[in-house]
């Protein structure tokens, strides 16, 4: 059963001069207990893609359902991680991660103990009264994440969480992302990531949704069913990166590897 | 390497040197009053009481103005950011109602108060100087709520609807705080603008019916050669404004820190040129103060610039057409017209009260023209002695980190004090030493030294270092390095700081060029301020006030359209960075 469903959605945005198309027919589905992530080059609107998931902007013709209702408000049961954090610089850690629990209003007992679970899962503990300016940047992202998981969404939205990170503290972040994911008992149901980072996207996920240049169109899904842990050196690994990277780079001109993909329709 | 600015760690300043500093201006005032004048302490402590009474009666007005302010900021700038209609009609009119000499409209304020009140006597003149206080510390406090809400970083924004943050919530938790920081400094800027305009407009009332404050009170004394009386005044307005600083925007400078984005991705919204000072416990606590006493001559380059460039849509090059003077004449004149029409409107009902123009006021009428010019000249040459100061002292201070670190607090808690607070003493004092025209220049400058001086310091600071470092690595001489870029990469600031100080100095007409307390003459040139009061004091005399203000206001206008603006855009547009 499909959580999300994208179908042939399109997206343009008014130009100075007519309308600019960032992407045609789109169309994908998430399941319960996906790991998707969606790669292509800069600017091909993956970014835009996941707010149009979530309700913040709407698509010029086509339509996403979330469990079968048409998406037309901002949707409540996702959670959006960003790029930059977009943690509010006035309040302290235990307030941005209460945030949207604020929003959604809970009473304050059920928000402080929401929050200080949270904070402990992302590794927080000690850190509830900082302000996110004394904060490392790794850190910020945990807020961000903290602050996504508090509100218990069905489907967690990340924009390109880890591309304003340097590599080491990216690593590690992707690392308790994974544990996250692996640990039943936390939400969320499935998982959409946005990234450049071709590595990163077989690294995490189980389906990898490759768009094109702009206007952009889903070139394959590539699947990736290799175990977790997964060992970035062996020749499965390279193979499916070597995949997307030669269905971005050259719009698909490269052979799958046998068995390991699926055309779109 | 991130400035780990937590409240935590803030020492606070040196009480000593606090005290030094304030102690500034009256040290000033005191050795020449004590030289020139021979007061004594006791003589001064004698009129303590007296002063302070007065000081805390123009302090109400000060308060009541600045919380009519705050709300009314808060409220049109959240509007004006929120809707359309905002950036398209609500921000031009503001643009414009800044340009207006604020002071010049006092005179008129005061009539329609006083209509409007009766019964009440005292109401109309200080409902008029709240009203009058009220409107100058609006403009850039409205910019700052505007400017701080439309430069929310896109994040922010989306993580509020992401996460379903709405209406109070919101207001609480995102819009609010993100326009802390720019009240804060916006209000100390206002509260030092408005001391200045304030002690002006209570100058004014000595002309005829004196409104009881701290600057009717120093008109008195200076006018009746009570120097000792004079120097009370003096302190204790230094202490009330070093107390306000010390116990209220201090404290609020540290606590707004924390609304500070920390890191900037695009859209950091703050146009305060980063001090390059060395961050002592003394410099950030006091950074507040500092920057808004700074910017507080510089917050119409913020409002243009940030005008120029956030009306919504990606910004475009004025058109040919709208760079042509064909339009920008055809604007001004439209300007004219309506201030016509207002005024038109506002003579017509005076016309009710006061009956037909004499015709010895018809005859003043017709002087307005030459009044106008000479006003204009007086301007113009105080302008040119304040560029030949400010000009070298800021390149001086700005490229001598010693200078900068010991003058330049000295020069921002001076340039916090009320200069017109010192007219009297110029006027009364200086009179037979400077000549009539020497001292209204004097007063104009004044009012008009710090806009410059301000920007221009800000202008070097910001000149960017590599294209320093290159000139110096291409073995650039002195003289070639001030033509090739000291001055041009200053030429916005000086474009800024120019508009700025004309703005100060048609603000200091009414009265730099006519003071005439409890009725002994003392002080009359020919020009526009004259003309307004001249019109407003003698009886019968309304008719000329309105048209004297009138002739001001659209010259001002058409000065700002035809002359400046353009000028602006056109240095906006050539030392631009990116």
């Amino acid at each position: 059963m499909a959580l999300i469903r994208v179908e042939h959605v399109d997206k343009s945005f008014p130009g100075r001069h007519g309308s600019i198309s960032i992407m045609q027919d789109i169309s994908f589905d998430v399941k319960d207990s996906d790991f998707l992530a969606i790669v292509g080059p800069s600017g091909c609107g993956k970014s835009t893609l996941l707010r149009l998931i979530q309700g913040l902007d709407h698509p010029t013709a086509g339509r996403i359902f979330f469990r079968d209702q048409p998406v037309e408000q901002v949707c409540a049961q996702m959670a959006m991680v960003f790029q930059s954090f977009a943690l509010y610089p006035w309040l302290t850690v235990a307030q941005n991660v209460a945030f949207g629990l604020e929003a959604l209003g809970w009473p304050k007992e059920r928000i402080a103990a929401q929050v200080e679970k949270y904070v402990s899962v992302t590794g927080l503990d000690g850190f509830q009264e900082a302000y996110p300016r004394e904060l490392s940047g790794g850190m910020r992202q945990r807020v961000g994440l903290a602050r996504a998981l508090a509100v218990e969404p069905a489907v967690l939205l990340m924009d390109e969480p880890f591309s304003a990170l340097d590599a080491l503290t990216a690593e590690s972040l992707r690392e308790e992302i994974l544990q996250l994911w692996g640990d039943p008992a936390l939400p969320p149901e499935a998982v959409l990531l946005v990234t450049h980072n071709i590595e990163e996207a077989i690294q995490l996920a189980d389906r990898v949704v490759v768009m094109s240049r702009r206007p952009a169109h889903l070139l394959e899904e590539v699947v990736v069913d290799l175990p977790r842990p997964r060992d970035r050196k062996s020749d499965a690994f390279y193979a499916l990166t070597d995949r997307v990277f030669s269905l971005i780079t050259e719009g698909g001109t490269a052979p799958p590897p046998s068995g390991e993909s699926r055309g779109a329709a | 390497m991130t400035e780990r600015a937590n409240l935590h760690s803030l020492e606070f300043p040196s009480i000593y040197r606090t005290i030094a500093l304030y102690a500034t201006i009256p040290i000033l005032v005191g050795s020449v009053s004590v030289v020139a004048f021979g007061t004594t302490i006791t003589g001064v402590l004698n009129h303590l009481p007296t002063a302070t009474y007065d000081v805390s009666l123009s302090f109400l007005r000060m308060s009541a103005a600045y919380a009519a302010s705050l709300g009314f900021s808060l409220a049109y700038g959240y509007y004006a950011a929120t809707r359309r209609t905002g950036e398209k009609v609500m921000i031009p009119i503001l643009d414009i109602l800044q340009s207006v000499p604020i002071l010049g409209f006092f005179p008129v304020a005061i009539y329609f108060f006083v209509d409007l009140t009766p019964a009440v006597s005292w109401l109309g003149p200080n409902l008029a100087s709240v009203f009058l206080i009220f409107t100058s510390m609006s403009w850039n406090m409205v910019f700052g709520v505007y400017e701080s809400l439309k430069t929310l970083p896109a994040e922010l924004r989306e993580a509020a609807d992401s996460f379903g943050l709405r209406g109070l919530q919101r207001f609480r938790r995102v819009l609010f705080p993100a326009t802390v920081n720019r009240l804060v400094y916006n209000s100390v800027l206002s509260w030092t603008g408005g001391w200045f305009f304030l002690v002006e407009a209570e100058i004014f009332t000595t002309n005829t019916q004196p409104l009881r404050g701290i600057g009717s009170y120093l008109s008195f004394s200076a006018s009746a050669g009570n120097y000792d009386a004079f120097l009370a005044g003096v302190i204790v307005l230094a202490i009330v404004i070093a107390l306000l600083d010390v116990v209220l925007w201090r404290p609020l400078g540290r606590l707004a820190e924390r609304f500070r984005y920390d890191t900037a991705p695009s859209g950091e919204g703050e146009l305060i040129v980063h001090s390059r000072e060395a961050s002592g416990p003394f410099r950030r606590a006091a950074s507040y103060v500092t920057r808004g006493v700074r910017t507080s001559v510089s917050w119409l380059s913020t409002s243009f610039a940030q005008l120029a460039s956030l009306t919504g849509r990606p910004t475009r090059k004025p058109s040919e057409f709208q760079r042509s003077a064909l339009y920008n004449l055809a604007l001004g004149t439209i300007l004219v017209l309506v201030w016509l029409m207002l005024i038109a409107i506002t003579v017509a009902v005076f016309r009710v009260f006061t009956g037909p123009i004499s015709a010895s006021v018809r005859h003043q009428i017709q002087l307005l023209p030459l009044a106008m010019a000479a006003s204009t000249g007086r301007i113009v040459l105080a302008y040119a002695i304040c560029l030949a100061i400010a000009l070298p002292l800021a390149i001086y201070v700005a490229r001598r980190p010693r200078a900068s670190r010991v003058g330049l607090p000295i020069i921002e808690i001076i340039a916090s004090f009320p200069a017109t607070a010192l007219f009297p003493v110029i006027i009364f004092g200086a009179i037979p030493y400077l000549t009539a025209q020497g001292a209204a220049i004097l007063m104009l400058m004044t009012g008009m030294l710090w806009y410059l001086f301000f920007n221009l310091l800000a202008g070097v600071r910001s000149l960017a270092p590599d294209l320093e470092e290159a000139a110096r690595s291409f073995g650039l001489k002195s003289r070639q390095f001030f033509r090739r870029v000291l001055f041009p990469g200053l030429f916005p600031a000086l474009v800024t700081g120019s508009i700025t100080a004309f703005g100060g100095g048609w603000n200091t007409l009414i009265v730099a060029e006519y003071l005439n307390v409890g009725g002994s003459h003392t002080l009359s040139v020919l020009g526009i301020g004259q003309q307004i009061d001249i019109g407003y004091a003698e009886p019968g005399g309304t008719a000329l006030m309105v048209a004297a203000l009138f002739t001001l206001v659209a010259t001002v206008v058409a000065i700002n359209e035809l002359i400046w603006k353009p000028m602006y855009r056109r240095a906006a547009e050539r030392f631009r960075y990116d």
